[in-house]
Order: C-alpha cells, then structure tokens, then sequence
C-alpha cells in the first residue's frame, strides 16, 4: 500500500495539496441490559478519502467504501477541485515524514474470544445490579475498537498508524415511585483488555450511587461559589474555553480575533491551561494529528493570559501561525477540523480541602453528566454534589446544571488547588463529527457566582 | 447480496440483511467565504441471523466482503446472543408505494448549489452587514434495501435537501448566533422563509435586556419545543418502557398531559425526512397513528424486539441508526397538532415572559423523569405583550411532564423541524427562569 500511495501523492501538477486516507476499523462492541445480552454485534468497515485544496479555488473531499480504483478518484478530485468557485484560503506546510505506529497492548482485545468478553461483562451487570434492591435497570457496555490507518499528503508524508481504543461503562436506574435516577461510570483508554478488568468495586459503586440519588435532595437553583472536582473541572475547561480555542471559531472573524487577541488577560493569574496531543497513551494522544502534522504542548491560557491557540493547517495559514497538530477527524468519512486533544488545567499550590473553607453557601459539583458549549455560552452538570455550608460539606444533592459566559466566568476562578486527574472517558462532537475520544485534566477548582439552574427553589 | 440469505437459509438460520446506500454533495461557506465541497459515497450492510434455539447475533460489514465469511461471523456472534420471542417477518408483498425521489435533486449541480448558498449571503449581507454567516447545504440520495431467508427482498428511494445557516454578531463581549435550518425530501424548500427566520431573529436580538429570576409563561418556538418533547420521546420508545426506565409503562389510557395537546405518527407524509413505506424490520408503515389524544396516552414506538417482550404489536417503529446499529425504537415523522390562533396573539397576551428558541444542554439533565435545566441560547423576553429584546445568561428549568400538563396554548402556524417533526409554538406556564447576577 506505501508503494501506491507515494504513487499518488505525485499526481498534483498544480500546487494542489492532496491527502489520501485509507483506514480499517473492527469494532466490537456488547450491551448487557439487566443481565441479558442485549447486543452483540462485530463491525468491520474499510473505507477511506481524498481531499485537495486547489491553489486558486477551494477544497474538494471524498468518502468512500472499500479501497478500489484510488488513482481514478486523486484524478476526478484533482479535476473537480479546479471547478470551484474561488477562495482566499490555504495550508502552511512543514516537514514530511514517513514513520510506521504500531500498538502492542498488554492483552490484545482482538484475540480475545466474545466468550470471555461477554462472561467478564455478565459478572460485573450481576454486581451493579446487587448494589441495591432499587436498581431496576443495568447496563454494561463494553467497545473496543481496533483502527489501522494509511496517510499520506503531497507534502511527501506517508504514514501507517494503528489506533485501539477500548471502553467499559456501567448505568443503572435506580426507582422508588415515581422518582428515576441514573447514574453512569466507566473506564475508557487507547490500552489493551487489560483495562477492563478488575473493575468489580466500579460495578459496585454505580448501583450503590444511583440508589444513593433516590435519597438526594433537588438542589435550588440561584447564584452560589461551586467547588468543581478534578472530573467536573476537566469538562468545565473544555466547555468554558476550549472549543472558543479551536481556531476555526476565529479565523475568518475579525471581531472575535481582536477579542480573543493574543496577551490578553483573560481570566486570574491562578488559571494555566493546556491542549497536548503529544502525551503518550491517553485517548487523545497520537505522534501525528491527522494532516501528518506532529502533535504538541500548546498553552491555551498561561497565568491568566491568553497564550495559544489550536490550530490546523488551514487556520494556521489564515492567521499567520504555527499548525499545532490539532486537525482530527473521527473516521475517513469526514474531513479533519480542529479539535482538542488532551487538555487540561495545570495544578496550583493551594491544598484541595482549603477552597472550602471560606464558603458561606455553596456546591461541591462533582463528576459529569454532560456539556454544551455555543461559544461564549455552556452549561455542565455534574452528576451530583454536595452543599457547602459554613466551609463543610453537608448533604448531597442532584439535578444541577452550571451554566455561564466565557467572559465572566473563566475571571471567577479564584483558586486551583494542587492535586491534578485525567479523566479518559469523555467525548466531544462537532458539527457532524460526534464521538471523539477528549480527555480532560484538572486539579479541584473554585468558582465564585456561578449561575446554577436547579429543580427545587431555594 | 442474495447468496448471503441463500446460505443462511441452508444453515437453518433466519436472517436478514440491511443495506443502506448514501450519495451525498455538501457544499459550505464559512463567514461568507466559500469554504469547499464534500462527496460521499457510503454503503453499510448489516447481517442479523437467529438460531434454531432463537439466539441472535449480528455481524455488521462494508464491501468488499464474501458471503460465507459474513454468516460465519453473525453465527459466531450469535453464540453469544441472548435468546429472542420473535420471528424475522415475511416482507409485504405490496410493491405500490412510491419511492421520494425529485429529479430536480437528483440533476443537482454544484454550480446550483453554489449560487444558492451565494443568495443566501447576498440577501443577509444587505440587509445585515454587521453578521458573518456560515451556510451549508446538502443534497443527496438514499436507498434501504431488506432481504430476508424467504429470499424476499424490499427497497425504498429518497432524496434529500438540507439547507441551515448560521450568523454571528459579535461585539465587544457579546456574541450572538442565529440558526435556521430546512430540511425536505424534495427541492421545494422556502429559502425566503429561511432568510426570513433569520432576519427577524438577528432583529429581535439587536437589544440585550436583563430578566429577573422567577416564575413566568414561556413561549416555546418550534425548535425549543425539543426540552419536552425529547424526553416525552424517551418515555414512549419501547425499550424504555421494557427496561423499566420510562415513566410513562403504566399510563396507557390515561389522561397526562393538557387536553391542547395531541401527537400523532405520520410514516406517509409526502417528502417529509424520515417517511417510509416500511421500517428498517420491514414492518409496513400505517397511515398516520395517535400516540397522544388530548393529553391522553395512547401508545408508544415499539420495534419486533420490544413488542415481543411486552407482548405487543410492533408499531412499524423499528429504526437503524446507522447500517452498524441493531434496530431500536424511533419515530418516522412527528406531529405536534396545532390550535387555533397565531403567535403574534399569543406573544401579545403575555404579560410578562419569554420565548425560548433555542436551549443548551438539552439531554444533559435527568431524560428518564423528565427533569430538565437548560441555559438559553436564544430567548426573548416580553413585557406589555412585546418583545423587549434577547436575554442573556439565563436558565430555564423544569420537569417536561408538567410542562406538557401546564400548556396554556398552542399556535396555529407551524414549522417542520429537521424536516421530520411538524411542530407549532407551544406557551406553557409556569416555567421556572433563573437569570445570573
């Protein structure tokens, strides 16, 4: 395959900027709904895409299926592309590369018999669903996803990367009447099956937790000082400020640009935050983001002030900065975009159990439901909290979402605390592209006066 | 394709195959600048087979592939399967239903494409230049095949078209955006009442106002209707209500909601996205069914796999997500009924209130108990009857089951909603609003 692709690579005569993706995913993946094997399904799929950016007009991308008649569909590419309409856009290009990644996890999840998956995965439904007398409804799900990947670009790169990506997640239900309360935990890596296993007291924990929400009370909605765990904190970032990083927001707007201008102080000296691709293992992590770029350690906000920004090729050319190795995409189906990698929030020196002491009233926000971000708006919920009341914790509660502006809250974060976490089971989409391993990073973080929306009313 | 049900069928199996072709053109402008053209070409198969001891299993591929190979793999999986109370069906033998298929799509060109993106930005850039507007637009075709171990097979053709636009304002730390979208099996989609959305929207939003924390009306527009309906959705699929995770398995026949509001499936609805002669089981779709009259529960989506477990009848309600995905219980096209009066009435009865357009966060709350708290994106508050200006920072929040139960009126005009859910503007009251300091 190396051979036809440096083939192709030759085809542009024209200054036209070609990459060619051929990749093949197996996944397999099984759902065991209250201890029945609700689904059990193998995927294999090969596919794969061209894209070209011609000089004078724009870009031009393909997806298809299977790996045939690849020099047909670089020429109709290359043909079509010079049809566009014009454009003022173009690539910053760097160093070619060739290299091979290869994994070699502990336990390769691709030998391993269904069997001994789905007999691992009924064991730990039977524990979750024994953590209490309430729960009603478990679920185990198990993914592992083994992704191997040919690259290359006219810039002269060729690359073959192996790609696995493993996770187990459980959810119960817990019921009492009519109150219904979920809760959900799991594991997530690029790791081998290893992994997965030795997981019992997490099954344990989650039904135990969504029993534990029956009992928690609504927390009122108002304005209070939260205390965000690592988990929440990581989400938070990615929310808050990261995707407001992501260059593609800003290239073609000028007003955002002098807003979001480099320097500028954006939030307290307490807060430092990056995005590393370069960070070995962890689900967002690869020597190469996916225009053949090499990933790096680029610093979003340092000691407040606005430092970094993500970049891929084509942004990096619009704003007359560096590419950062931040261009992903999550299948040959669609065109790599800027994204976050790894990112996270650099510890401080404050120890994590003096943020609560000076707080009158407030909400330990801990673990994630979710998060939403419209630019300078997001909301996250934690999936429980406690109050804080005269600087100690009391009772739990539920049903919170924090929701705030970019440009008043990230200035509300008063202390960063000196114990630090990844998180690896987040997620994030974008536009169409959902579902693409992000993980995030934190130590405990205060925020003061954040806007809580909550169920019961104070 | 055949050959792969020829051999199952010698096997003893039952099976059927799941075939969806995708061709696709996307065409976007990024800040009013031609950005590129995205082709696709994508074709998934999806092999359920099910044992003489009723164990299924599920193999899901792309070409290139070998027929043996395939159901050797979906055998395999099935070892593992759990056991299943339900047949794979015969397929209708009726082949009268018409394949949506506009040739006006189908003869699209890029260049057309273009010059309608073009349009859109020439009228926006009139009549406000202070926005940078995003565009995309789609135009594509689609076929689902079914063939099953009776070697009958079944297909259906549709086009599609989806044109949205998105436009931002930014100011010195304000930035607004304003979406519309529309989406149609055909090339009869009202651009000018796109362009229109838009327009009055980025109007509305010129002013920011301030809304004091409390309890007020809120008028829900289409598109902000999805805080109630999404977990009403939830709470009637199936396998929801099997697993013992919907609120709503015990409450068939009863009266929940206001009596303003009725909900009906209609799979048959001409170009609407999501109508089909047939499920992805190849169940044939009715005419149109009532899941709630007058507030009143009357049924939910149930696919083979659900109905079979509740010892119902699946309502033609069993859906791929993608080729790789076991069916599962969804809708093909949604209908909010709607009232007698216009919005501009309703908004003018509000004494003081909002109109929720577009929220953040939806599903991030509790989905199962309807529990719902959301920022919004896009909101406008009213005062005397008027529309004062947008809010900012604001959350709403609530349980959709009492916002269904507290619907005060429900507007004559209406808007499909990506191209499937025909919705009108809902005013529920109370609904709690909590604004930032």
């Amino acid at each position: 395959m190396r051979e036809v692709l440096c083939e192709l690579i030759r085809k542009p005569k024209n200054g036209e900027y070609l990459e060619i993706r051929l990749e093949r995913i197996v996944t397999t993946h099984v759902r065991i709904h209250n201890g029945l094997v609700e689904k059990a399904r193998v995927v294999e799929e090969q596919g794969g895409s061209v894209r070209i950016l011609h000089p004078k007009t724009s870009w031009w991308f393909l997806s298809f299926q299977g790996w045939d008649d690849l020099e047909e569909k670089v020429e109709f590419g290359l043909r079509s592309a010079a049809l566009l309409p014009e454009s003022t856009t173009g690539v910053v290009l760097g160093e070619a590369f060739e290299d091979e990644v290869v994994f070699s996890p502990d336990e390769d999840f691709r030998e391993k018999p269904l069997g001994e998956k789905v007999r691992l995965l009924l064991e730990y439904a039977r524990l979750v669903q024994e953590a209490s007398p309430y729960v009603v409804s478990s679920i185990v799900e198990y993914r592992d996803e083994w992704r191997s990947v040919y690259f290359a670009n006219s810039e002269g790169t060729v690359l073959f990367w192996e790609r696995p990506d493993i996770s187990l997640s459980f959810v119960a239900t817990a019921r009492s009447g009519d109150t219904i309360e979920v809760y959900r935990d799991g594991v997530a890596g690029k790791a081998g099956f290893e992994l997965v296993r030795r997981r019992e007291s997490l099954a344990y924990k989650v039904g135990k937790q969504a029993e534990a929400l029956l009992w928690a009370r609504s927390f009122p909605g108002g304005v209070y000082d939260v205390v965000l765990d690592p988990v929440l904190a990581g989400v938070f970032i990615h929310e808050a400020f990261g995707h407001l990083s992501e260059a593609d927001f800003l290239s073609r707007n000028e007003r955002l640009q002098r807003i979001m201008v480099l320097g500028k102080s954006i939030a307290s000296p307490v807060l430092s935050v990056f995005d590393d691709g370069s960070l070995r293992n962890l689900r967002g992590a690869s020597p190469y983001d996916d225009e053949g770029v090499r990933t790096r350690r680029t610093y979003l906000i340092k000691e407040g002030c606005l430092s970094g920004r993500l970049h891929s090729r084509e942004t990096a050319f619009l704003l007359g900065e560096s590419p950062t190795g931040n261009a992903r995409t999550i299948s040959y189906r669609f065109p790599p975009i800027v994204r976050m990698t790894n990112t996270g929030i650099e510890p401080g020196e404050t120890p994590p159990e003096e943020l609560f002491a000076d707080i009158e009233r407030g909400l330990y926000a801990i673990e994630y439901v979710g998060g939403n971000t419209a630019l300078e708006l997001f909301t996250f919920s934690p999936a429980y909290g406690y109050v804080i009341e005269h600087g100690r914790l009391g009772e739990m509660v539920k049903d919170i979402v924090l929701s705030g502006n970019l440009f008043q809250t990230l200035g509300k974060i008063d202390a960063v605390a000196c114990d630090f976490r990844w998180t690896e089971v987040g997620w994030c989409g974008k536009g169409a592209q959902v579902g693409l391993p992000t993980p995030t990073g934190s130590p405990h973080v205060r925020l003061r006066e954040v806007l809580v929306g909550g169920q019961g009313y104070a | 394709m055949l050959e792969v049900l020829r051999i199952a069928k010698e096997q003893g199996l039952e099976a059927d195959l799941f075939v969806q072709k995708v061709w696709s053109t996307h065409i976007e402008y990024e800040a009013g600048m031609f950005k590129g053209c995205t082709t696709e070409e994508r074709m998934g198969c999806g092999l359920r087979v099910i044992r003489s001891d009723r164990r299924l299993g599920f193999y899901a591929f792309t070409p290139p592939f070998t027929p043996q190979e395939v159901v050797e793999r979906a055998l395999e999986v099935s070892a593992w399967g759990e056991p299943v109370e339900f047949p794979l069906p015969s397929y209708p033998s009726t082949t009268e239903w018409k394949d949506f298929v506009d040739v006006r799509l189908e003869n699209i060109t890029v260049q057309e494409m273009v010059e309608l993106g073009s349009y859109l930005l020439e009228h926006l850039r009139t009549t406000h230049p202070d926005v940078l507007v995003n565009v995309s637009i789609t135009v594509g075709e689609e076929e689902r095949a079914l063939y099953n171990h009776h070697e009958e097979d079944i297909r259906f053709r549709r086009t599609f078209f989806r044109i949205s636009a998105e436009a931002f304002r930014v100011q010195e730390d304000d930035i607004l955006t304003v979406y519309a979208e529309r989406s149609w099996g055909n090339r009869d989609i009202d651009v000018e009442d796109l362009l229109r959305e838009i327009q009055v929207k980025l109007d509305l939003a010129a002013r920011v106002v301030s809304v004091p924390s409390g309890q007020y009306p809120v008028l829900f527009t289409p598109q902000g209707c999805m805080v109630f309906l999404h977990p009403l959705l939830y709470g009637l699929n199936g396998r929801n209500i099997v697993f013992g995770k919907s609120p709503l398995r015990d409450k068939f026949g009863k009266v929940l909601f206001s009596s303003l509001f009725s909900l009906l499936e209609a799979p048959r609805e001409p170009w609407a996205l999501g109508s089909c002669p047939f499920d992805d089981e190849g169940i044939l779709t009715p005419g149109e069914r009532v899941l709630v009259e007058k507030g009143r529960l009357e049924d939910g989506f149930w696919d083979l796999w659900s109905a079979s477990k509740a010892h119902r009848k699946t309502t033609a309600s069993g859906f791929r997500r993608s080729p790789w995905e076991l069916p599962e219980p969804s809708f093909s096209v949604l209908k909010v009924k709607n009232g007698l009066r216009d919005r501009e009435t309703l908004v003018e009865e509000i004494e003081e209130g909002l109109v929720v357009d577009s929220l953040l966060g939806l599903g991030q709350s509790n989905v199962a108990s309807g529990a719902f708290s959301c920022g919004v994106q896009l909101g406008f508050y009213v005062k005397g009857g008027e529309i004062q200006g947008r809010v900012k920072n604001v959350m709403i929040s609530g349980n959709a089951y009492d916002a269904l139960k507290n619907i005060k009126e429900i507007s004559r005009d209406f808007q499909w909603v990506q191209g499937s859910m025909l919705i009108p503007y809902v005013l529920v009251e109370p609904i709690q609003v909590d604004a930032a300091k």
